[in-house]
C-alpha cells in the first residue's frame, strides 16, 4: 500500500501532456545505500532529461526534549548552493516519520549535483528514502532514432584514397629527371666558371708581362710616337735656367745596412705568390685540354 | 416631444411595481479529506483473538487526513468495539485498540498523539497544521474467556470523521 501512496503522489507530480511524447520515470530509491548520492547513479542518463518531482520519506529518532533539524538537499552541479534544500525542524518534537512532495519546473538533470540528508542536532534518521520523478523526450536528438520527426538520412562519404604525389612513380621520375638535369646545369655551371677563371688568369699573366709583343697594337705604338714627337711651339713655354738638382743622401754614421729579416720575408712571400700562380695556371691549363 | 413621452411611461412602471428574486449560488468544497489509504485484516493467532498486529499476521489500517487550511478542523477516530459483520456470537468480545500518528508531512504535526483527547474508543486530534497527517489504528478483539471464535468471517469499520471547528 506504500508502493500505492508513492504511485499516487507519482502521477500528481507527472501530470502527462498528451500532445507531448515525453517519457515519465520514477527512480529508485536515491538513499537505499547511505546519506549522501551522486545524482549521475541515480538519474538515467538520457539527453534532454529534466526533474519535475521529489518525494521523500524518512524517521526521525530522537528525544522530544533535543533539538534536531534535517535537512534533505541536493547542491547545483557546479557547487554554487543548492539547487534543492529543505529542512524539517524537529526541535522540541518527538519524532515521527515524516513523507514530502516536491514539485519542479523541469528542471535539466545537468543541474542537479550531489544529494545528501544532514543531520543537525541529536537524533538520527532512519529507514531513509528519496525519490526522483523525472521526464525526457526520447527524440532530443532527432538522429537516435529513425522514427523521430526532424530525423535526417545520414549522408554517407565515400571513403576516399589518400593519395600521395611523393608515391606516383611518374612524379618520382619526373623528379629524378629534373634532378639530374639540375646536377648537369650545376657541373656546366661550375666548368664555365672554371674556365673563365683560367681565361681571367692567363690575361692577367700575359698582361704582367712588358716584352710580350703580341700586346702592342702597332698603330697605337705609331700614334703615340707621334704624339710624343710632336714639339710645341716656343710661344707655349718658356724654358728655365736651371739644371740637375742632385739627391745629396747623408747617412749617420756610414752604410745602411740590409734588414736581413725584411728580406727573408719578402723572398718567402714571394716564393708563396709564385707557387699559386704556377698552380692557377697549372689548372688552367688542365681545363682548357 | 420625447422627454414628456417617456415620462409618463416611467411614472407608469412605478406607479404598477415590481419584484424579482434573484439566486446567488456558492459551492464549498471541503478543505479536509480523509483516504482509506490501507485496508486492515484480521490475524487470527489465537482461537480467541482476533488482532491487527503484523506479528500476528494481521496488517493495521491506515488512514490519511489532508487538511488545506490549518487550525479549522478537528480529527475524530474510533476504533472498532464491535463487529460489523460475523457469524453468531453468544460470548462477550472484549476489544482493545488504539490510534497513533505514524506520519507526517510537518514535524509540527509530531506532537499530535502528545495532544490528543481520548474519551471511550475515540481519539481526537485537532489539526493544526495544513498538510497530511497518517493515523495507525490498532484492534484486537477477545472472545469470552480465552474461547474461540466462531468459523466465518468477521468485519469491523473504524469510524474516521472530520469535523469543522
Amino acid at each position: 500500500m506504500k508502493r500505492l501512496s508513492w504511485a499516487l503522489v507519482g502521477c500528481l507530480l507527472y501530470s502527462p501532456h498528451s500532445y507531448s511524447e515525453d517519457i515519465y520515470g520514477t527512480t529508485n530509491n536515491a538513499a537505499q545505500f547511505g546519506l549522501n548520492w551522486v545524482m549521475t547513479n541515480i538519474l538515467p542518463q538520457y539527453a534532454g532529461l529534466e526533474v519535475n518531482g521529489l518525494v521523500y520519506q524518512y524517521t526521525a529518532v530522537k528525544d522530544p526534549e533535543t533539538d534536531m533539524i534535517v535537512y534533505v538537499q541536493n547542491e547545483y552541479a557546479d557547487g554554487n548552493g543548492y539547487i534543492f534544500r529543505n529542512a524539517d525542524d524537529w526541535s522540541g518534537l518527538p519524532g515521527n516519520t515524516i513523507s514530502k512532495a516536491f514539485a519542479f519546473p523541469n528542471l535539466p538533470a545537468t543541474l542537479w549535483g550531489p544529494g545528501s540528508i544532514e543531520v543537525d542536532g541529536e537524533g538520527k534518521v532512519e529507514d531513509p528514502s528519496v525519490f526522483y520523478s523525472y521526464k525526457y523526450d526520447p527524440c532530443f536528438d532527432p538522429q537516435v532514432d529513425p522514427s523521430c520527426p526532424g530525423y535526417e538520412e545520414p549522408i554517407e562519404v565515400p571513403e576516399i584514397p589518400i593519395y600521395d604525389p611523393l608515391q606516383d612513380e611518374l612524379v618520382q621520375a619526373e623528379m629524378e629527371r629534373k634532378n639530374k638535369l639540375q646536377k648537369e646545369e650545376e657541373e656546366q655551371e661550375r666548368q664555365r666558371r672554371q674556365r673563365e677563371w683560367a681565361i681571367t688568369n692567363a690575361l692577367e699573366e700575359l698582361l704582367s708581362d712588358g716584352d710580350n709583343p703580341g700586346l702592342i697594337d702597332p698603330v697605337a705604338e705609331a700614334l703615340a710616337l707621334a704624339l710624343t714627337s710632336r714639339t710645341l711651339p716656343n710661344s707655349y713655354y718658356n724654358l728655365l735656367d736651371g739644371g740637375e738638382y742632385l739627391e745629396t743622401v747623408v747617412l749617420n754614421g756610414g752604410d745602411i745596412q740590409d734588414n736581413a729579416k725584411a728580406r727573408r720575408s719578402n723572398l718567402a712571400q714571394q716564393l708563396l705568390h709564385q707557387q699559386m700562380v704556377d698552380s692557377q695556371y697549372e689548372s688552367g691549363q688542365q681545363e682548357t685540354k | 416631444m420625447l422627454k414628456n413621452f417617456v415620462v409618463p411611461i416611467a411614472s407608469s412602471m412605478l406607479a404598477t411595481g415590481a419584484l424579482a428574486n434573484t439566486e446567488i449560488v456558492g459551492s464549498v468544497d471541503s478543505k479536509c479529506i480523509i483516504i482509506s489509504e490501507t485496508a486492515g485484516i484480521y490475524g487470527n493467532p489465537n482461537p480467541y483473538e482476533l488482532t491487527t498486529t503484523p506479528a500476528s499476521g494481521g496488517v493495521q489500517p491506515i488512514i490519511r487526513y489532508d487538511v488545506l487550511v490549518a487550525d479549522y478542523y478537528k480529527a475524530v477516530i474510533e476504533h472498532p468495539v464491535s463487529f460489523s459483520s460475523a457469524p453468531t456470537l453468544d460470548d462477550v468480545v472484549n476489544w482493545e485498540g488504539d490510534v497513533e500518528v505514524s506520519e507526517v508531512s510537518d514535524t509540527n504535526m509530531a506532537d499530535y498523539d502528545t495532544n490528543k483527547v481520548e474519551y471511550d474508543n475515540a481519539h481526537e486530534y485537532d489539526l493544526t497544521v495544513a498538510g497530511s497527517t497518517w493515523f495507525k489504528i490498532s484492534s484486537t478483539a477477545d472472545y469470552g474467556y480465552t474461547k474461540s471464535f466462531p468459523a466465518g468471517t468477521y468485519t469491523a469499520i473504524v469510524e474516521a470523521e472530520c469535523i469543522p471547528l
